[in-house]
């Protein structure tokens, strides 16, 4: 029981810095990778997107001309993505499931229309293509995107918050 | 294969003749008395709900209200308008009689009736609906394509915001799915070919989607075999009753597959060249399939080798060399399209639909990438992928 609660609290100390990660990659790549940065500038205006996991960190983003924006973690989503426990998200935060794998898994509910949950889909699966190693990008992407920033400047951004 | 699944179907199926008259005795069960019947004018004045009524009153049930005024593309207003008029009646059950409109209509009415809500929109997304009050509900297809009778997901527009909303619930599931042979034996020849096909996508897509589990192959591949060795003969005497009832039970087969593994890139691509170009669903489905396969191909060439036994039959899989069997699928399907064509004109290429133009390409594509079916699409497709699908379909 302790082992398992040692386990459960492992993982969603994971999550919340894997989220905090993804997050600022987010942002740092819709200002330099020119297809995020197209789908930030697509995003309809005011529209925010909640990502929720069950007692981790999780964030709030909308999409600007300038790039993705963070919000206050209490904001609305007018879609949100639940993940249904902390260890599907570790899956999904660990490169061991895509969000699309996530998806079909039934790890995640989502309220809201999917369509505007489809543009953060995308943008995900580059963003995870830039974070992770290529071996396990390869394993769980259906395609590798095509990288225009370094890996280590996206590294950077990441650890400086900027 | 997926490595975690889900599956559900717990409707109960009345399927073969006279079903319809037992909708009395499983209401009854469900303890219901007052229905709101559901349908189309199309229907109505085709004497379907007539057909319904007159099964109904065998049984001494009489609905509490009739309504027929279901358009081809519902909306959130039409349901939210239906759960007032139930409620005002004092209603406490649904019958739907007609095609996936009037269904995933019906879904939608009891979506709001069951949340006690008033407007749908609140409700879209999936699986983030808890049960809420149980509206008893009976549906009735009256095509053998949407498969809606046995699936999860209900597809309602939004005109304020010019889209389809779709909405994924295990609650959206019917009590009861009725297939009668009188509700599908005056279906015209080039519905029947449509639909019929569409159903044929279902099954595909759900057998080869990254959702695909072992559950929903068994329903996937024993639907592609009662639809392909029944269409043709749907279409061409659709007053076969054997043809009939095995269309209707491989579309609701096809169905409960996709409802637990979902559909792919042609559905995304049908959806948008439905939403951009008002291109029949049905159709959008024949045009693409085969060029969608061949896409998928790199990643799905085995599962489609394994998929020739149920649309080519032993014999063909058998004298087929396994390497080249997924390829030998994939023209079986042409091969049935190009039948159904010639019996009833169903178009095989976009031009041929007379409502699509080269410069909506780029609107469809972009519409598909949103679409939610692509996410489970076994390969990658992004924007110039999508148009060169389109543009190998177009002539």
């Amino acid at each position: 029981m302790a082992n398992r609660s040692f386990q459960m609290c492992m993982q969603c100390a994971t999550c919340s810095m894997v989220s905090t990660c993804l997050c600022r990659a987010l942002k740092f790549l819709s200002t330099r990778d020119s297809k995020i940065k197209a789908e930030a500038v697509k995003w309809p205006e005011g529209k925010t997107l909640r990502l929720e996991i069950p007692g981790a960190r999780g964030f709030t983003v909308t999409g600007t001309r300038a790039g993705f924006k963070t919000l206050h973690p209490s904001t609305p989503g007018d879609v949100t993505i639940r993940f249904k426990s902390p260890a599907d998200a570790f899956r999904v935060f660990t490169g061991q499931l895509s969000v699309a794998q996530a998806y079909a898994q039934h790890r995640f509910t989502l309220r809201g229309s999917m369509g505007l949950a489809m543009p953060f889909v995308r943008c995900v699966d580059i963003v995870e293509g830039y974070l992770f190693p290529a071996f396990m990008a390869r394993r769980i992407l259906k395609r590798l995107p095509k990288k225009e920033v370094s890996t280590a400047r996206v590294y950077g951004a990441v650890l400086f918050g900027r | 294969m997926s490595a975690y699944y889900e599956f559900q179907l717990p409707s109960k199926i009345l399927s073969g003749d006279e079903a319809l008259e037992h909708i009395p005795h499983e209401l009854e069960g469900l303890g219901a008395r007052r229905p709101l019947l559901l349908s189309d004018e199309g229907l109505e004045r085709a004497g379907m709900v007539k057909t319904v009524l007159a099964a109904l009153a065998q049984g001494g049930l009489a609905p509490a209200e009739v309504f027929c005024h279901i358009p081809p593309d519902s909306s959130i207003g039409v349901v939210n308008d239906i759960a007032g008029r139930y409620r005002a009646a004092g209603c406490d059950s649904l019958i739907a009689v007609g095609g996936g409109s009037v269904i995933d209509t019906a879904k939608g009415v009891g979506m709001v009736l069951a949340q006690a809500g008033e407007d749908l929109l609140s409700q879209s997304g999936c699986e983030v609906l808890p049960r809420g009050e149980h509206v008893p509900f009976v549906a009735v297809p009256t095509t053998a394509g949407t498969g809606s009778e046995a699936t999860i997901v209900a597809v309602v527009a939004n005109p304020a915001e010019k889209v389809k909303l779709e909405f994924l619930s295990y609650h959206l599931l019917p009590d009861v799915a009725v297939l009668d042979p009188r509700m599908t034996e005056t279906l015209p020849p080039r519905i029947t070919a449509s639909t019929g096909f569409d159903a044929l996508v279902h099954a595909i897509e759900a057998a080869t989607c990254l959702q695909r589990n072992p559950v929903s192959d068994a329903f996937a591949e024993k639907a592609m075999e009662q639809i392909v060795q029944n269409l043709p003969t749907a279409v061409r005497n659709g007053r076969d009753k054997q043809a009939r009832m095995a269309m209707a039970n491989g579309s609701l087969l096809a169905g409960a597959a996709f409802s637990n593994s979902m559909v792919g890139l042609v559905h995304a691509i049908g959806h948008a060249l439905g939403g951009v170009c008002q291109v029949a669903h049905g159709d959008a489905m024949t045009i693409l399939l085969p060029a969608v396969m061949k896409y998928n191909l790199s990643a799905c060439a085995q599962r489609y080798g394994e998929l020739l036994l149920p649309l080519g039959g032993p014999a063909l899989y058998a004298s087929t060399p396994a390497r080249l069997r997924g390829e030998r699928a994939i023209q079986c399907l042409v091969e049935l399209r190009r039948q159904l064509s010639a019996l009833t004109g169903l178009p095989t290429t976009l031009e041929a639909t007379g409502k699509v133009s080269k410069g909506d390409f780029t609107a469809v594509a972009t519409t598909a990438l949103n679409d939610g079916a692509i996410i489970v699409n076994p390969v990658e497709a992004d924007l110039e992928d999508i148009i060169g699908i389109l543009e190998e379909v177009w002539a």
